[in-house]
């Protein structure tokens, strides 16, 4: 059966049986013991031991001074009020003020918001042009269009959509023909449209995203369950909901969840489309530690926003991400 | 089995108006977009948007005279393509590792390489940008290399991880018979075998590269440094408002190569954007 294995599963101590019984220090030994080849370089055990992690090392050390040193660094920085080069010791005053904060509040709701709504979309997106498009004859061409949009440079879509919506006014003047509108609608105005735009944006670039790997999955599936189904004369919204999608559940929890990472850290349409107008409301959090940090330079501040969104990412790595990947075992 | 074709015939319908739908959705604003890079200046934005505008080399002509359009995509190439390989370099063992050793922690650092994925640029970006700052690489296209690297270690180390995995062990303990050291077979057996995935994951951390656009934007300070996707975000020049004709024609310029290296490389699309976890 040629279901999507998850390799994340394959790490687990559960397969480790098969994957790993043959220890390179165990076969080591035995050709040793076996001797008509020429006998391999001897290494003492320490350093056999020490291998992997001595494999490991440089990428580690490298992770490690990139997330662990600014990590420091921001939880050090926090505790100072930082104008220019000039470092107030402030304690946690930082995180008092940045706890009562309606603007932080507003961009952590933000992001929640406009990435739940856009992520939700996507998927139902993703998932009914993948189902229709799966079995077509021209799959590899159907592909290789919906796959355009994600290929752009993120700066440069958003720069479509700006023109589109704001300076160019196209979408207001495609409204208008088709009789939906009157005039021309400032998108930026009010808090529903300006989010709106930054949703439409992420949903047309990143659904491709998503629709690859749907398109893989169900490709990837029994097909004669399907088939048989069908013979029995099920419609296809119930072969769908009934044996596609619960076998798809595992992938698109996976891909889902890639997703919902990449959204929650949305910046670069914040910063060309919108820049948080009007009033905040499509300021996401990354947008409003850039804009602390390198707009109004309150350094310490951003640094203390920085640490609280980075407890939030640990937490939800912990448990969401850690608990979809298991989920790969099923 | 009259049931089951009519319900057939009504998908097809049904399918091809979906299907059809999505891809002009694709399609309309790329086609819309690349007609913007081939316009007049002055037929951009305009009260009315105008849908069949007259030929220009408006924007080409800028970009060829005012910008420094080569130096940019010099500083693209020269950051994107160090950044690949310094993450081939770091990555292709420790995913040997991973994949082939039994040792202690072995999950939990697995975990924290994915785990460095999640974490939201803007988190590190003020750090990173003291960091820099202290090193002396602000403005610097080194600097952008090592961000890039940085930013798609973990991808690539659990892509090539993945392809390792299906390598049969028999392939290995051949070799090992023959004496072969570890360090041999990775680079005469593993390598080799599973050049496939590490391709795949070159290409997506490139495409993740070029996409960069936070950090490239508070390190990059002057156009010294600037790639093509922060270049982008400076076409506002002053009073002339947004450069959009020229935006577009260096977004179509940066398209084209991408989607050449992604058709090569579909196959293995899916497995590579999910970080290995799904066969496609």
């Amino acid at each position: 059966m040629s279901h999507p294995v998850f390799m994340w599963a394959a790490a687990r101590p559960c397969r480790s049986d098969r994957m790993r019984t043959d220890a390179p220090s165990v076969l080591v030994e035995g050709v040793a013991k076996a001797a008509p080849k020429p006998a391999p370089r001897r290494r003492s055990p320490a350093l056999r031991r020490a291998f992997p992690y001595l494999l490991l090392a440089p990428a580690l050390a490298y992770l490690l001074v990139i997330t662990l040193y600014p990590g420091l660094f921001a939880i050090y920085q926090s505790l100072f009020v930082v104008k220019f080069l000039n470092w107030t010791w402030a304690g946690f005053d930082n995180y008092t003020t940045i706890l009562q904060d309606r603007e932080f509040w507003a961009a952590l709701a933000n992001t929640a918001l406009i990435g739940a709504i856009s992520l939700a979309l996507q998927t139902g997106i993703a998932l009914a042009i993948a189902y229709f498009a799966y079995r077509d004859p021209l799959i590899r061409g159907w592909r290789i269009v919906y796959l355009m949009p994600m290929l752009f440079m993120p700066s440069a879509v958003a720069f479509i959509w700006k023109l589109a919506f704001n300076d160019g006014r196209v979408i207001s003047d495609l409204l208008g023909r088709l009789g939906l509108i009157e005039g021309n609608v400032d998108w930026l105005g009010s808090i529903w449209l300006s989010r709106m735009t930054l949703i439409v944006a992420d949903v047309w670039q990143w659904t491709p995203f998503l629709f690859i790997i749907f398109v893989a999955a169900l490709q990837g599936q029994d097909q004669e369950i399907e088939e048989a189904a069908r013979l029995d004369g099920a419609s296809w919204p119930k072969i769908f909901w009934n044996i596609s999608l619960p076998m798809m559940r595992p992938v698109i929890v996976v891909a889902v969840t890639l997703r919902g990472i990449d959204i929650t850290t949305m910046f670069t349409n914040v910063f060309v489309m919108t820049q948080g107008t009007p009033g905040g409301a499509t300021e996401t959090m990354s947008y409003f530690i850039y804009r602390q940090g390198f707009r109004m330079f309150n350094f310490g501040y951003a640094s203390a926003a920085s640490v609280l969104m980075l407890i939030l990412t640990v937490i939800i790595a912990q448990t969401v991400v850690k608990r979809a990947f298991h989920s790969g075992k099923t | 089995m009259a049931k089951a074709r009519k319900s057939r015939g009504e998908s097809l319908l049904l399918r091809y108006l979906v299907l059809g739908g999505w891809a002009l959705v694709c399609l309309l604003p790329i086609l819309w977009f690349l007609s913007i890079g081939f316009r007049p200046r002055t037929e951009v934005i305009t009260p009315r948007p105008i849908y069949w505008p007259s030929f220009s080399l408006d924007a080409w002509r800028l970009l060829i005279s005012d910008w420094p359009i080569a130096q940019y995509l010099r500083n693209s190439v020269v950051a994107v393509a160090g950044s690949v390989v310094i993450d081939l370099a770091l990555a292709i063992p420790a995913a040997y590792a991973l994949a082939r050793y039994d040792f202690k922690g072995r999950e939990d650092i697995g975990f924290y390489i994915l785990s460095t994925r999640m974490m939201a640029p803007a988190i590190v970006a003020v750090p990173i940008f003291f960091l820099f700052k202290t090193l002396g690489l602000l403005n610097s296209v080194w600097a952008l290399m090592l961000i890039y690297a940085a930013i798609n270690l973990s991808l690539v180390t659990w892509i090539i991880r993945s392809y390792m995995l299906d390598i049969p062990k028999e392939l290995e303990d051949a070799a090992r018979t023959d004496g072969a050291g570890d360090l041999t077979i990775l680079r005469e057996i593993i390598v080799p075998a599973c050049l496939p995935g590490i391709i795949t994951a070159a290409v997506i951390a490139a495409i993740f590269a070029i996409n960069e656009f936070l950090f490239t934007l508070l390190i990059a300070s002057t156009s010294k440094a600037y790639t093509m996707s922060v270049a982008l975000a400076n076409f506002t020049g002053g009073s002339d408002g947004i450069i959009y004709n020229a935006i577009a024609l260096v977004s179509f310029i940066a398209f084209v190569p991408i989607l050449i290296l992604v058709i090569l490389i579909q196959k293995h699309l899916s497995r590579g954007l999910t970080m290995g976890a799904v066969k496609g």
